[in-house]
């Protein structure tokens, strides 16, 4: 199956780019030369942008930061979503900022143009403190669930690790 | 006071609303965008190598990366004083003409263009993409990602990397374009003008033939008489790129024409008590509240600012549109210029000018024999100090602002990106948008909507944190009464 692993997120927006943290750490430690069915990238895009990203691929594994409101948040609690998941946090389908579509909005219209868009999702979320902030260095709860949601995802795809 | 909030960008609690304070009688006194401000990029850059911020500069924002990877690009070659080869500067703008391809295109078809297309008054779950697939058919929407398709290959292909470009250097630019990628990239170019041509007529199909829809654009509740700003070139045509920065006024006569680095000279920042978010004007004018006319400050940077302070457009398919636009909504030619269009709703239209201009322009510069020259890098001597560059982002004028020791070490960062330009204006025309809606403390159905409509035409950049999940944008009114107590709410797009 090919599958595409993609961490999202802001790099230097301090919690934010725990995905594309997750992304690295899983590139150091799969044995891609045992996996050659699986793409390791990072982007810091949403909607049209990334399901552009997707197409072509059966399996997307999605690694992401996920910022609930203030009192609700447990930073470092790692969720495990499915597409309907985000579907059903969109309800309307609408724009996820002002200058683009949501992600699901971005599949559902390329299925229906007949591009070939992910048959699977696999979506890791991380519950989030700090996303506003410019720095290199995740939140300390955050940084303690990079190694949890990578081990996660080594086990769910059982895959070969160096 | 009165006071209403509108959240419309994510659900980060306390970013991003839109808040409309009403006086004692419950009519609108005040309105304004709340964007989330990211924090500590400067204490960030500083100490770090001054030629890293091409990349650095780039991770700010997931919507433009081109675009500030081109001002920090050429605040570098301010910075340590080197003059970009002829052929650099090319393969820049080609570069850069590709990105506007993109980025328009998406405005057009995603956003702005729902409302015309679909209506404004239609739902506004349909009100989205995948609407104007339905309405305007699959080959149109197989058009339109085909387009952002072959543009972020150009992207790729000569900025090194798809999201991130890394291939600006001072003076240079890292990789040559080889004739194999010129010849790819020319059909492309080609079809980008085709492309461009075609939504100008989807444009004049949808929108100009209906009478209801020019009716709304040349209304009065989209409508504002500021001053416009955007970059030309030595012929006062709209140059994304490179040249002066232009102002004029709102009776059209230039007010200013200045080189990027004494932008200080001519724009100050107003700080208000009641919002963290700074309003730029013209200290040529001053500051006179958030108020239209010659007399005050409030600046404007759009598509539809820079046609406005412009002589024309340097292409010859786009200078066609340009004066079709203005003839159509009423202009009149007074010398070399057209009298401005106040409009806001006309920017939508603005922006495909400027589509086709970018599309044609990128034909041109592939087209040219230098292009393919290697000559591309050169090697830095000057010992650096302080560094200006500035480019035309497609939501505004953006300005970079470098100074670093002898060592190129950065001791000072400021940036002035494209929507800070026009906080004021989009604030000025949600409380228009708002005040014909809210009358004596009745809230009549349509705010929503028309107040997104008032500020989506700015198409402003608030995508810093919104691809977190939950990624979605709902809108929120939040009704206060005169001691702040919640009296109503009405939003849509919320759980």
């Amino acid at each position: 199956m090919k599958t595409l692993i993609i961490g999202l997120g802001n790099p230097i927006l301090t919690d934010d780019g725990v995905g594309v943290k997750v992304a690295l750490k899983l590139e150091e430690t799969i044995d891609l030369t045992a996996h050659p069915e699986i793409t390791i990238t990072e982007a810091s895009a949403g909607g049209l942008r990334l399901m552009e990203t997707m197409l072509g691929y059966d399996l997307v594994v999605l690694i992401d930061a996920y910022y609930l409101k203030p009192d609700q948040t447990k930073p470092g609690k790692i969720h495990k979503l499915s597409l309907d998941d985000l579907r059903s946090v969109t309800p309307t389908q609408h724009s996820t900022s002002a200058h683009d579509t949501s992600l699901v909005t971005a599949l559902d219209a390329a299925e229906e143009l007949g591009y070939r868009v992910p048959s699977d999702f696999m979506i890791y979320a991380v519950e989030v403190e700090n996303i506003l902030d410019f720095s290199e260095t995740p939140t300390p709860a955050v940084s303690a669930a990079i190694p949890v949601v990578t081990e996660m995802i080594i086990a769910d795809l059982q895959l070969k690790t160096l | 006071m009165e006071r209403i909030t509108i959240d419309p960008i994510t659900r980060l609690e306390g970013h991003g609303k839109i808040e409309i304070f009403l006086d004692k009688k419950g009519n609108v006194e005040n309105a304004y965008l709340q964007i989330p401000e990211l924090r500590g990029f400067e204490q960030f850059s500083i100490g770090r190598p001054a030629e890293e911020m091409p990349r650095i500069t780039n991770r700010i924002c997931g919507v433009c990366p081109e675009a500030h990877h081109m001002a920090a690009t050429k605040a570098l070659d301010a910075l340590f004083d080197v003059e970009p080869s002829s052929v650099v500067k090319k393969l820049r703008e080609l570069f850069y003409s590709s990105f506007y391809v993109t980025d328009h295109t998406v405005h057009f078809y995603a956003l702005g263009g729902p409302d015309f297309v679909l209506g404004p008054d239609s739902d506004p779950a349909e009100r989205n993409i995948l609407g104007v697939i339905h309405k305007v058919g699959v080959d149109i929407g197989k058009q339109v990602i085909e387009c952002r398709k072959r543009n972020h290959e150009v992207i790729k292909i000569l900025g090194g990397r798809g999201i991130h470009p890394v291939a600006g250097l001072p003076g240079g630019w890292s990789k040559a374009m080889t004739k194999e990628e010129q010849k790819t990239i020319l059909g492309w170019a080609k079809e980008n003008v085709d492309f461009a041509l075609f939504s100008l007529k989807l444009f004049d199909d949808v929108v100009l033939a209906n009478q209801a829809y020019v009716d709304l654009i040349v209304g009065g509740i989209f409508s504002h008489e500021t001053y416009y700003m955007g970059t030309v070139d030595d012929n006062n045509h709209v140059n994304f790129y490179d040249g002066l920065i232009r102002v004029t006024g709102p009776d059209g006569k230039e007010l200013v024409k200045y080189p990027a680095k004494d932008y200080a000279k001519h724009i100050a920042e107003r700080v208000e008590p009641w919002s963290y978010l700074k309003f730029p004007y013209l200290k040529d004018v001053g500051w006179n509240g958030f108020v239209d006319g010659k007399d005050s400050g409030v600046y404007c940077c759009t598509p539809l600012s820079r046609l406005n302070a412009s002589d024309g457009m340097a292409t010859p398919k786009a200078q066609e549109h340009y004066e079709k636009f203005f003839e159509t909504l009423g202009s009149k030619k007074e010398g070399k210029r057209y009298t401005p269009v106040h409009h806001r709703l006309a920017t939508h239209w603005a922006r495909l000018v400027e589509l086709l201009y970018a599309a044609e322009r990128m034909l041109e510069l592939t087209e040219d024999p230098e292009i393919t020259d290697p000559n591309v890098r050169q090697v830095v001597t000057n010992t650096p100090t302080e560094g200006v560059g500035s480019v035309e982002a497609p939501r505004g004028t953006l300005t970079h602002h470098y100074k670093t020791d002898e060592n190129g070490i950065l001791t000072d960062v400021n940036l002035i990106v494209g929507t800070t330009n026009n906080n004021a204006p989009i604030a000025m025309s949600i409380k228009k948008a708002a005040e014909n809606l809210i009358k004596d403390g009745k809230v009549t159905e349509g705010l929503l909507n028309t107040v997104e409509m008032a500020f989506r035409n700015y198409d402003p950049c608030m995508s810093c944190a919104t691809h977190s999940l939950p990624g979605q944008m709902p809108l929120e009114i939040q009704i206060k009464d005169a001691d702040g107590n919640l009296v109503d709410t009405r939003s849509q797009y919320v759980d």
